[in-house]
C-alpha cells in the first residue's frame, strides 16, 4: 500500500476569489493514475473538487493538467511514476498553463477552440464531389500520420513559450491541424491556407522552444507541423511577405552566397525599416565587435552546396 | 587526447568570436583536439528547415559525412547547431531509405555519401560527465571563489529529448555539476530552461523580449552574480538584447552573461584578454572581482 499527498490547486469563484493549494492524503495500491486519485478524492474526501475528464483512456484529451509542473494527461500518468520522476512523496496538481482558470483544475478553453476553428480544421476540396470516394495513396496519408493523431488535449498549448509572451499566437495544436489539411492531397486550399497561417501571430511567431514536441502525449510533434507550414508558405509564394519568412529567406541567400550565415544580410533583410530606425542599437553592437564583416565568408566546396540548392526537391 | 570535428556554428565564428576563441584556447587544456571543418555549411538554424525541409536535411547530412570522413565525432558549442545536426542524424540513422535518397543527392553533386556512423555532442555534455569533470580537476582549477552562477540552458540542448537525450529536460543538472565542480554556487530558478526568444528576435522583437524577461528577472531575484549559457544565440538574447529587454519590461536586470567556456576559463585562470569580455554588452566587472577575491 502506497501513501501519497496530493497538493491540488483550488479556485472556487462562486465561493471566493482566492486561489490556493489544498493537501489531501490517499492510500492506494496497484495501477493508480492522477485521474484515479482526483476521482477518489472527489468521491471520498471532497465533493467540491472540480476536474474535466471523460474517457479515462488517453483518447478524449479532456484531463490534461500539470503534475509537479509538467503537463501530462491525468489519466495517462501513474502516481508512482510521477513520484519517482520527481523524487518526492507529494504530487502537486495544477491546471494547464496559458489559460485562465474557471474552477479548480478546469480552465477556460475558449481561446483554444477559437484558434482551432480559425485554421479551418476540415477538408475543403476543389470542385464537385466525385461519384465515388476520393482515393489517397498510402504514401500521401503517411505524411499526415502524426498530425492526425492530435486529440486536442492542449498539453502543447499549456507550455508554449510563444503563447506565454503573445496570447494571440495561434499555437501548436491549431497549426498541427492546419498542416493536417494543408498537406492533404484532397484539399484545394493550400494557397489560401498558406496565407491564413502566416500573418501576425502565425507560424513565424513560433519561438522553437520545442515544449510542444516534448509534451505531446500522442507524438504529434506540432513544431514539426509548424515547420512544414513554413515550407508550404515558401512553396506558395509567401517567402517575402513577412519578417519571419524573410528571416528564413536570408538564411537561404547566405547559404547560396557563402555557405555560412551572413548576419549583415540577415538583419536588414528581415526588417529593413526597423533595421534603419534602430541605429543606436546597431552602433552599440558595432562598438562591441558584434557587427561582422559585410564580406561574406565562403566555405570550401561551396559549389556542392549551390548545386544541392538547385537539385533538392521539397516533398511537403 | 580526444579528437573532434569542431563545428562552432556561424554566430561563434562571427558576431560572438569570443566564444570561439575561448573554446579553442580551452580545448588543449582539456585534452581535446579540435579539427577544423572548412567545407561545413551553416546548419540552417531551424530557418532553412522552416523554408525547405529536405534541403535542411541534405545540408546537415553533408556536414555529418565530412566528420565521418575525418573519422571523428562532431563537437559543437551551440544549442541550435546541436539540435539541427542531431535531428538530421537521427532521421537518417532510423530510416535507411531516407539515408539512401539523401546520399543520392550528395553523390550527384560530388559530395561524399554518409554511412550513419558518427555522433554529435556539445562541449557541455562532454565536460559535465564524470570523465569530463576529472579533466577539469587535472588542471588544478583556481576556482570561482563562490561566484553565484545562474545556469541558463535555453531550449534546444534539452528538447526534444527524443533527439537530444543527454539529460532529463525537466531536471537538467549538467551546468549545475559544472558550476559546483568549478567552485561556484548555483543560483537556482525556474526559468532556466525557458526560451530566450532569439529565433524570433529580429522578426518579432516585442514577443522575444517578453520571453527573455523570465530568465533574466528570475536569475536576478535568485541573487546570481552572473548567468552562464551553453548557446551563443541565448547569449545574444540575454546579453546583447538585455538593455532592450529592460526597456521593454520596465525592469533592471544588470545580469552579466558568460559563455560556457568563459566560465570554465575563469576557473582555470585563462587570460581575460583571450576571453574578450569587452565584446559583451553587459559589463562583467563584478564577476571578475568576485573570482579574483
Amino acid at each position: 500500500m502506497a501513501k501519497t499527498t496530493f497538493d491540488i490547486f483550488r479556485y472556487q469563484p462562486d465561493v471566493s476569489d482566492a486561489q490556493y493549494r489544498q493537501s489531501y492524503d490517499l492510500e492506494h495500491e496497484g495501477d493508480f493514475t492522477i485521474l484515479d486519485a482526483i476521482l477518489r478524492l472527489q468521491d471520498e474526501q471532497d465533493g467540491t473538487l472540480a476536474v474535466r475528464y471523460s474517457c479515462r483512456s488517453a483518447i478524449c484529451g479532456s484531463c490534461a493538467c500539470k503534475a509537479n509542473g509538467k503537463t501530462v494527461l491525468a489519466c495517462m500518468s501513474q502516481v508512482e511514476d510521477v513520484k519517482k520522476e520527481f523524487d518526492t512523496e507529494t504530487v502537486q496538481v495544477d491546471p494547464i498553463g496559458n489559460f485562465a482558470p474557471l474552477k479548480d483544475l478546469i480552465v477556460d478553453l475558449d481561446p483554444f477552440w477559437d484558434k482551432f476553428k480559425s485554421v479551418k480544421p476540415y477538408l475543403i476540396p476543389d470542385g464537385p464531389a466525385p461519384e465515388k470516394e476520393r482515393i489517397v495513396s498510402k504514401e500521401d496519408m503517411q505524411k499526415l500520420f502524426r498530425e492526425s493523431a492530435c486529440i486536442l488535449c492542449a498539453a502543447c498549448y499549456s507550455e508554449c513559450n510563444s503563447l506565454a509572451a503573445d496570447p494571440d499566437f495561434v499555437g501548436p495544436a491549431a497549426f498541427a491541424w492546419g498542416y493536417r489539411f494543408a498537406g492533404d492531397v484532397r484539399d484545394g486550399q493550400r494557397k489560401q491556407r498558406a496565407k491564413l497561417y502566416t500573418g501576425e501571430h502565425g507560424v513565424w511567431d513560433c519561438t522553437r522552444c520545442m515544449y510542444c514536441n516534448e509534451r505531446c502525449p500522442k507524438g504529434v510533434n506540432p513544431r514539426d507541423a509548424i515547420e512544414k507550414l513554413g515550407g508550404i508558405a515558401f512553396q506558395e509564394g509567401r517567402a517575402m511577405k513577412d519578417a519571419g519568412a524573410r528571416h528564413a529567406k536570408a538564411f537561404l541567400i547566405s547559404m547560396r552566397t557563402g555557405g555560412k550565415l551572413n548576419e549583415t544580410v540577415l538583419v536588414p533583410f528581415t526588417d529593413p525599416i526597423k533595421a534603419h530606425l534602430d541605429v543606436p542599437f546597431a552602433l552599440q553592437m558595432i562598438r562591441h565587435g558584434k557587427a561582422p564583416s559585410p564580406i561574406p565568408h565562403r566555405i570550401k566546396k561551396l559549389k556542392e552546396v549551390q548545386k544541392l540548392m538547385k537539385n533538392v526537391k521539397e516533398t511537403i | 587526447m580526444r579528437r573532434f570535428a569542431y563545428y562552432p556554428g556561424c554566430i561563434a565564428e562571427f558576431s560572438s568570436k569570443e566564444l570561439d576563441a575561448t573554446t579553442k584556447h580551452l580545448a588543449p587544456m582539456l585534452d581535446i583536439e579540435l579539427l577544423p571543418m572548412p567545407a561545413a555549411t551553416c546548419c540552417g538554424a531551424g530557418d532553412i528547415a522552416e523554408a525547405k525541409p529536405n534541403l535542411y536535411l541534405t545540408l546537415n547530412v553533408r556536414i555529418l559525412s565530412q566528420a565521418e570522413e575525418m573519422g571523428v565525432d562532431i563537437l559543437t558549442i551551440c544549442n541550435v547547431c546541436t539540435l539541427n545536426l542531431r535531428r538530421a542524424n537521427k532521421m537518417v540513422k532510423e530510416d535507411a531509405r531516407l539515408l539512401e535518397s539523401v546520399n543520392e543527392e550528395l553523390v550527384k553533386v560530388g559530395a561524399r555519401p554518409y554511412g550513419g556512423t558518427i555522433d554529435v555532442t556539445h562541449l557541455l555534455w562532454y565536460i559535465s560527465t564524470e570523465e569530463g569533470l576529472a579533466l577539469l580537476e587535472k588542471q588544478g582549477p583556481k576556482g570561482l571563489n563562490g561566484l553565484r552562477v545562474a545556469p541558463y540552458y535555453g531550449c534546444q540542448l534539452l528538447r526534444p529529448s527524443s533527439v537530444m537525450g543527454f539529460e532529463d529536460p525537466d531536471k537538467p543538472q549538467s551546468l549545475e555539476r559544472l558550476i559546483t565542480a568549478l567552485g561556484g554556487e548555483v543560483a537556482d530558478y525556474e526559468a532556466k530552461s525557458s526560451c530566450c526568444g532569439f529565433p524570433i528576435i529580429l522578426a518579432r522583437e516585442a514577443v522575444a523580449l517578453k520571453e527573455s524577461h523570465s530568465a533574466l528577472s528570475q536569475s536576478r531575484d535568485a541573487g546570481a552574480d552572473c548567468m552562464v549559457t551553453p548557446c551563443p544565440l541565448c547569449h545574444l538574447a540575454m546579453d546583447a538584447y538585455q538593455r532592450k529587454a529592460e526597456a521593454a519590461n520596465g525592469e533592471k536586470y544588470d545580469m552579466p552573461v558568460l559563455h560556457l567556456p568563459q566560465l570554465i576559463g575563469l576557473a582555470l585562470g585563462i587570460d581575460n584578454k583571450i576571453m574578450d569580455f569587452k565584446r559583451h554588452l553587459v559589463p562583467v566587472d563584478r564577476v571578475l572581482e568576485t573570482v579574483a577575491g
